[in-house]
């Protein structure tokens, strides 16, 4: 009885202490030069490697198989295993993988994840590994996993997306307005909500979203300061964005629910064949057509207003894994011009290698909307930026989220909210 | 030392007035047409109300491909019903293997509930100690104690106990849940302090009068424990997510996220799935909703 | 009595004190010793005083959950109370088919979040199902914005609350009534009671304890409600912010990489004050009712 009690207090005492490590641990990371790697590009590359990726099961179980099964083929003696994560709760996932020290040694991050493991320490500096990775992947991929006040590259960039604009016909009809020459700028997208508004009595719309960093970034607002330490898009030009958005959903021309939807909004409203307008990738009319087979051949698409937002995916190698030189010579398989153009022809993404640029499979439509939408996707990469920087995330993008919606209201104005999102960004920034 | 004690026993209508005798041969269980009538209008009525987002599902799942599942007014019949889906969910994830694991985890977190709370409620209410006080206040406080960030920390305690990526693990922390205790010591509160004292005028011990007395007349409360234990192993998500890493050991919550792919959505699959994880709760509570009814139905077979 | 020594009590208490203490106690004081600091999920941070809870006195979303807490718990707590206990009485009596309707009334407390998401903003939004009927009656003239008012948002919430609630509450008070026992009905049916007085007299106080345990519950988990704004503010928190409840601001503060957890501690601490007191008010009423 005794000793089994004494048990107890120990296994508690031990919980109590590695609780209080949890969440308080060393913060020794003031100047951020990111983990380098401690073998050269020519270690022998051997033994075994874990491998995870992103809500790819089922539907690519085989290809990333025949992916593993051909990198054991070329280094004998590794073996790769392989864990897929759910689609939901990553970032948890990830988090308690960190915090655990278990990260796998090669991990798919999308670049804002990386970012803060990064800033741990917890990512090798794959650039230093391998010199070649600027020459063989595009810049804008490469680009997304460098970071202000930080030296390295965090990942290899894996597979790129865009969005495009899609419009529904039937609807651009009923207004009377010209599917063929869709609006190209934000002020003719303007214009043409308002007829669209106008010429049904307020009965369809066309747009249904909300302007975000994203939109601040493309009417040239500088997001963050040179340095990364201040947020400074509460300019008056932002406010006169706003305003414009304000006087819109004030007249009519946006669902009023438009104030409360959720991610991917407009085009869930897409879908449902209540707008005309929504951005999406270059497979997206599959998907509206699936869900509402009404839409099948009304869906016409078209380039992005301004500059198209580039969403990069990646693969970044653990700090701590214990197989550097294999988790490298991995993520730089798995990433390269051969297997991504493969992966890239059995679902809608684009290469992040250059040379895949040329080819023809991505630039020659064969008619049909969907590849045109797709080939419409893959020119746009070419001035595809990232639009919205990886430090706004998680709580800074909801509060900056609701203050927008907040001056939309019309409830306070443009420039009050921005200021109150700056504010607030800013004290997330330096907590 | 024990004394039993029954701190707060409701007071029971003993005045209730003898007036007017209506009603008296019409047996206690037997209702009039008319009430039965008013009864089922009833019934039907909040059934109206709260089955919506089962039947939305079900009848979801059951759409086929080539129907819009989006329509301005929701169509309640497919058009054209199919089995596809549910065929399709089971060949794109092990259903089976998945369900097991679940029924793993729920019956872990089933039985340390009932066990666990069982005998604590019946020492907090029937039983005199030191502490007692005490040790009741802690279990009410947890109700509002700030478990909101604490995820990540609870993770880390399973893991130091070396069941990270177990089965066990992801049951360890809802096994004996505060409230559980709390309304197991409700339960136990309300039995009538008499027949506890006959016992203990007969020389029963306290094991002997939980296990005798105690447990058969608070069966309908362990059924409820039961039920909220059980739904709360089967419908967790993120809990699990973040405990396992291999897949083989995943929950089926977890499994059906398989049927959401980054690229795609089939949100009649989904729906199919979710009907798959429903199937399991409502046999659950369809078998243990009876034991709330023991008092009338015990009365019936003694009557 | 030699049957029950001195740690008989405590044997039976043990494990379940146990498992509170690794799993509820010891992380809450964390969350306490977090408060002080301004720790993120990963790599830590460093103790900064009361800075935390300075912030706290200046957050203008925190009054505005904290006002929608006090609403929420008021409106909810007599609707909740109630209505599940009259469901209760409907459902006790067997009649044909009535496990089909036990089981049924209790769906919406499984239910996904996802599906009561499309249910309730196709019912509530500006051309769904109450609009619809409303428009077609001539009560309005144009749509009401249930998902976009501030109020209406937080009204909204509450009835989802109401109706998720219906049926959990049920069935505690479904096994209280178990527990009330025939014979007591029976013998005020002899005595001529009909069934309201019966509800009254005889119902109303046997389960009197459960009640004050449903109303602890309700009171506790309005102050802390989270999905159902959550769902209908599509994890937003409405205009500026101001349909967030406290546990929602918590979860957007802890959420992800470069989450505040100091911060959301602090707040969870506010929280645990908050809820702290309507339940000794309860607990209060509930021993006085005994004694009395």
């Amino acid at each position: 009885m005794r000793r089994r009690r004494s048990a107890l207090v120990a296994s508690l005492a031990a919980a109590a202490l590695t609780l209080a490590g949890c969440g308080l641990g060393s913060e020794d990371s003031g100047s951020s030069g990111g983990a380098k790697p401690t073998v050269d590009a020519g270690a022998q590359v051997t033994g075994e490697v874990s491998f995870q990726t992103w809500a790819l099961k089922p539907k690519f179980t085989s290809y990333v198989e025949g992916v593993i099964k051909a990198f054991e083929a070329k280094y004998p003696g590794t073996h790769v295993t392989w864990l897929d994560q759910p689609g939901d709760g990553y970032d948890k996932k990830v988090l308690s993988q960190a915090s655990a020290g278990q990260l796998p040694d090669v991990t798919n991050l999308p670049p804002d994840f990386a970012l803060s493991l990064a800033k741990q320490n917890m990512l090798l500096d794959v650039a230093a590994a391998d010199p070649k990775l600027n020459e063989e992947y595009v810049e804008g991929g490469v680009q997304a996993y460098q970071y202000q006040g930080m030296d390295g590259t965090f990942g290899y960039p894996w597979y790129l997306n865009t969005d495009i604009d899609y419009w529904n016909a039937t609807k651009f009809a009923a207004a009377g307005l010209d599917v063929k020459n869709p609006p190209k700028t934000f002020d003719e997208l303007l214009a043409a909500a308002k007829t669209m508004h106008d010429k049904t009595g307020g009965k369809e719309y066309l747009m249904s979203r909300l302007p975000g960093i994203g939109d601040f970034t493309n009417a040239g607002i500088k997001i963050l300061s040179d340095d990364g330490k201040k947020f400074t898009f509460n300019t008056t030009e932002a406010a006169a964005l706003l305003d414009k958005y304000r006087d819109a959903y004030k007249a009519g021309y946006m669902p009023r629910d438009i104030l409360t939807n959720e991610y991917l909004g407009n085009s869930k409203l897409f879908t449902q064949g209540k707008v005309a307008w929504t951005t999406g990738g270059g497979n997206a009319i599959q998907d509206f057509v699936k869900d509402n087979p009404s839409l099948k051949g009304k869906v016409v698409p078209s380039p992005a207003l301004d500059t198209p937002p580039l969403y990069v995916q990646g693969l970044s190698v653990s700090a701590k894994s214990k197989n550097q030189a294999a988790a490298i010579a991995l993520a730089r398989f798995v990433t390269n011009a051969e297997n991504q153009a493969a992966f890239a022809k059995i679902v809608n993404i684009f290469p992040s290698t250059k040379a895949s640029a040329s080819d023809p499979y991505f630039s020659k439509s064969d008619g049909t909307p969907e590849s045109d939408a797709k080939v419409l996707a893959f020119q746009s990469l070419a001035k595809a930026k990232v639009l919205q920087p990886p430090v706004i995330s998680g709580a800074t993008n909801d509060f900056i989220g609701q203050q927008i919606s907040l001056a939309i209201s019309g409830k306070i104005s443009s420039q009050a909210a921005l200021d109150a999102a700056v504010a607030k960004a800013n004290q997330l920034l330096t907590q | 030392m024990s004394v039993v004690t029954d701190p707060a026993r409701p007071v029971v209508a003993t005045e209730a007035p003898k007036s007017v005798r209506r009603r008296r041969s019409s047996g206690f269980n037997s209702v009039s047409p008319r009430e039965k009538v008013a009864r089922y209008v009833l019934l039907v009525f909040v059934l109206l109300i709260t089955i919506g987002p089962f039947l939305w599902q079900l009848s979801t799942s059951l759409k086929g491909s080539g129907e819009d599942i989006y329509t301005r007014i929701p169509r309640l019949l497919p058009a054209q019903p199919t089995f596809d889906h549910y065929k399709e969910v089971t060949d794109t994830i092990p259903v089976w293997d998945y369900a097991r694991n679940s029924l793993v985890v729920a019956f872990l977190v089933v039985g340390g509930n009932v066990i666990g709370a069982s005998l604590a409620g019946f020492a907090l209410s029937r039983l005199q100690f030191r502490g007692r006080k005490i040790v009741l206040g802690l279990f009410l406080a947890t109700l509002v104690l700030p478990g909101e960030v604490t995820i990540i920390s609870q993770y880390v305690t399973v893991r130091e106990f070396g069941l990270a990526n177990t089965l066990f693990g992801v049951a360890l922390p809802g096994m004996i849940g505060a409230l559980n205790v709390l309304l197991m010591y409700n339960a136990f509160r309300s039995l009538p302090v008499e027949v506890d004292q006959a016992a203990v005028v007969d020389g029963a011990n306290a094991w002997q009068r939980f296990l005798y007395i105690g447990l058969p007349s608070v069966r309908g409360t362990i059924s409820v424990v039961a039920i909220f234990a059980f739904i709360g192993a089967w419908d967790d998500f993120l809990w699990p997510l973040i405990v396992l890493t291999d897949p083989n050991k995943y929950t089926l919550t977890v499994g059906l996220q398989y049927l959401s792919g980054t690229f795609s959505n089939n949100p009649r699959l989904i729906a199919a799935g979710t009907m798959i994880a429903f199937i399991p709760i409502v046999i659950v509570f369809a078998t243990l909703q009876r034991f709330f009814f023991k008092g009338v139905e015990e009365g019936a077979v003694k009557g | 009595m030699r049957y029950n020594r001195w740690f008989t009590p405590w044997v039976l208490v043990i494990p379940a004190l146990a498992w509170l203490l690794v799993f509820n106690l010891w992380p809450s004081i964390n969350t306490v010793i977090l408060s002080f600091t301004n720790a993120k999920p990963i790599g830590g941070g460093h103790f900064v005083g009361l800075k935390n809870f300075e912030t706290l006195l200046h957050d203008e979303q925190l009054r505005w959950a904290l006002l929608n807490s006090v609403i929420y718990m008021v409106v909810c707590l007599p609707f909740l109370t109630v209505l599940p206990l009259l469901l209760a009485v409907l459902v006790e009596k067997k009649l044909p088919g009535i496990t089909f309707f036990r089981t049924a009334f209790y769906t919406p407390v499984v239910a996904s979040a996802v599906v009561v998401a499309l249910i309730w903003q196709w019912i509530l939004d500006d051309r769904g199902l109450v609009n619809g009927l409303a428009e077609k009656l001539g009560v309005i003239s144009g749509p009401l914005p249930f998902l976009s008012d501030q109020w209406l948002l937080l009204l909204s919430a509450i009835s989802l609350t109401i109706w998720k609630g219906l049926g959990y509450y049920m069935i505690i008070y479904l096994a209280a009534l178990g527990n009330v026992g025939r014979e007591l009905h029976e013998a005020a049916a002899v005595d001529g009671a009909g069934p309201l007085r019966r509800f009254v007299h005889v119902t109303i106080p046997g389960v009197r304890g459960t009640m004050i345990l449903i109303s602890i519950l309700i009171s506790v988990s309005a102050l802390r409600v989270f999905s159902e704004l959550f769902i209908l503010s599509g994890g937003k928190g409405g205009p500026g912010g101001r349909d967030n409840s406290v546990v929602m601001l918590i979860q957007q503060y802890s959420q992800g990489f470069e989450g505040n957890l100091g911060y959301a501690s602090a707040l969870s601490i506010v929280l645990f004050f908050v809820t702290v007191v309507p339940m000794l008010v309860l607990a209060r009423l509930n021993r006085r009712g005994a004694e009395a």
